[in-house]
């Protein structure tokens, strides 16, 4: 008797603290949870409102009905207050995507060498590329700008406005991260087979693109997903180095948007809606790939 | 000739050796010399090349022929010393100097701590789970503009603004408040935000740590009477004790460097300017690039030596610990 009672009463002991945690717990989760969703239901739900809806007395947290005035101001020519947002939807596109491609191919090259070959300078290298890490990007755009005006008006190009110069200064700021985290993928590959293919007869460059490319497709993608963000969002180079709207990429008209004199900020979060969708969409089918490389410094800053 | 290659000798294998270890090295230059070619060109030239304009006067004028600007010698650096967005001029006006410290301390700090709760809560078998993980990584994720407009949506001054129908909702507030245009408030608000958008890179390095501890360590200290609390800071806590430094120097230097958060939550007003936005008023506002490059400097300078202090100091401390 005196033995059940106890019994209960631990288990009544058990079952209140178990429950005061389980409290704080779903108490925490849906805190975290809400904070995080109700920014970007906001941004979504923002962008199928109307002017009048936008500016009432009260927010309006449920759209009456989808309404594509915003769409349209930013996508539809006939629009009165036409944005023209298509052609900084296809500029950011000439940008992020040959930024991806050609980082993901030096890093390979690099990389590789780093992980497989020995030379000397090796360490040095690595850590010179590294170090990039530590430098703000506010420091380098000042000298980059004089810099690359001082070449361009001799080999004649124009430093402002000019995409192929932003992809540039985007490969200086995602090959690092590309090298080492390929560099890390590389190693965890095992030499074995490499040297059985040398031993074969196969070059290096074979060995490459047969052996080491194939099995390393995996992080490959994460790779190129991670440069391809780190372009389409970046927004200190562009913001500098573009001028004019129709060269804009979609951050910098993002900005222009918001800037403008009369507000309209369900337009803006059309456009936010229209950039950032595609990124999370791409970021949520991979994220079994892509976590491990976010604490990797996939996305700096 | 022939003699040596049918009985090869020790001094020919190894200048064989050599040679296709020399074949080696200059395949690895050719492999690395075009991202090496970049960093170095775009990234550690332009850093030397910022002491040497920091040194100068340069201007919109003369940004063309920027390698005879004229020698200026500490000029610049004064200038700024003495500007008043930049120094400490008593409560009421923090500077940017001091503005930069004590944001990105606070913000690195409540970072660490929102990371180590998320990480937590997701240590916790619960059914949707990875669903969970996910969502929680939606603000590093998605782009900067992006939230940060939402962010400054939210907290319009208008009545259709959130924050203040919420507010006023609860009665706190009688009249609608420009919370981002408000001394103080501001401040608070682009901490609050920096919190928000980078604890999941917190979060996921907790996370992983927090997953290779053994676990008989738990089950040890439970035998031993330990309470959750308990367990937690006595074995939780002590295991995450590096990962815990790395993220706090990591995200410390980033959050340093930062420029576009703020730059684009209050464009640098309200008591709210940091030294990056301090470096970007100077250099493409007044455009002038010689006093720009001595206050990034001056932020690689301050940073430079809070790493020196963390890496000798505190790490030491935690190793002989």
């Amino acid at each position: 008797m005196q033995n059940t009672q106890e019994n209960k009463n631990f288990l009544d002991h058990m079952a209140s603290r178990f429950s005061l945690q389980g409290f704080i717990f779903a108490i925490t989760l849906t805190f975290f949870l809400v904070s995080i969703l109700f920014p970007f239901y906001w941004m979504v739900s923002s962008s199928f409102k109307t002017r009048a809806e936008i500016g009432g007395r009260e927010p309006v947290y449920i759209p009456g009905e989808f309404r594509l005035e915003a769409y349209q101001e930013l996508l539809d020519p006939s629009n009165p207050s036409f944005q023209n947002f298509g052609v900084n939807i296809w500029n950011t596109i000439k940008v992020a995507v040959p930024t991806a491609v050609i980082a993901v191919i030096l890093a390979v090259l690099g990389s590789y060498a780093i992980a497989r070959l020995k030379f000397k300078g090796k360490n040095f290298m690595v850590n010179a590329i590294l170090v990039v890490y530590l430098f703000p990007g506010i420091l380098l755009i000042i000298p980059l700008f004089s810099m690359l005006a001082r070449i361009g008006d001799t080999i004649g190009f124009d430093v402002q406005d000019n995409l192929g110069v932003l992809v540039f200064t985007y490969l200086a700021q995602t090959l690092p991260v590309a090298l080492y985290m390929l560099t890390n993928y590389f190693r965890t590959i095992p030499d074995e087979i490499e040297q059985a293919a040398l031993i074969d007869g196969c070059s290096r460059l074979e060995v490459i693109w047969r052996i080491t490319l194939p099995l390393a497709v995996p992080a490959l993608v994460s790779v190129a997903i991670y440069t391809l963000m780190i372009a389409w969002n970046e927004f200190l180079y562009a913001f500098v180095f573009l001028n004019s709207h129709e060269l804009f990429t979609m951050p910098i008209k993002i900005n222009t948007i918001w800037n403008d004199p009369s507000p309209r900020p369900h337009v803006v979060m059309a456009a936010s809606t229209i950039m950032t969708v595609p990124i999370m969409v791409l970021f949520l089918s991979l994220e079994k790939y892509l976590a491990e490389g976010l604490s990797a410094g996939g996305v700096k800053g | 000739m022939t003699a040596l290659s049918e009985k090869p000798t020790a001094v020919s294998r190894r200048r064989r050796w050599k040679s296709k270890d020399a074949q080696e090295a200059r395949m690895a230059w050719a492999l690395i010399s075009p991202t090496a070619l970049i960093v170095f060109g775009l990234v550690l030239f332009p850093a030397f090349f910022s002491i040497w304009i920091s040194f100068r006067d340069v201007t919109l004028g003369n940004l063309n022929d920027v390698f005879n600007a004229p020698f200026v010698g500490w000029d610049n650096y004064r200038a700024v010393f003495n500007d008043f967005a930049f120094k400490w001029q008593g409560w009421g006006s923090w500077g940017a100097a001091v503005t930069s410290v004590v944001y990105t301390f606070t913000a690195t700090i409540l970072t660490l701590v929102t990371g180590l709760i998320a990480s937590l809560v997701l240590n916790r078998p619960f059914r949707g789970r990875g669903m969970a993980r996910a969502i929680f990584l939606f603000p590093y994720v998605a782009p900067i503009v992006s939230v940060a407009f939402v962010w400054r949506w939210l907290l319009d001054p208008r009545p259709s603004g959130v924050l203040n129908d919420v507010l006023m909702g609860m009665g706190i507030i009688d009249l609608p408040q420009a919370f981002l245009s408000t001394r103080g408030v501001a401040l608070v608000l682009v901490i609050i935000f920096e919190a928000w958008r980078y604890f999941p890179f917190a979060m996921l390095m907790i996370l992983a740590r927090l997953q290779a501890i053994d676990k008989t360590m738990y089950e040890a200290a439970k035998v031993d009477g330990a309470n959750t609390l308990q367990q937690f800071w006595n074995v939780t806590l002590p295991e995450l004790r590096y990962v815990l430094g790395a993220i706090f120097l990591l995200r410390l230097m980033w959050t340093f460097n930062k420029f576009d958060d703020i730059f684009l939550l209050t464009g640098g007003g309200f008591g709210t300017n940091v030294l990056p936005v301090l470096t970007y008023q100077f250099s493409f506002k007044q455009f002038n690039f010689g006093r720009g490059a001595a206050t990034a400097m001056i932020l690689l300078a301050i940073l430079l030596a809070f790493m020196v202090f963390y890496v000798g100091v505190v790490m030491r401390n935690i190793d002989e610990e």
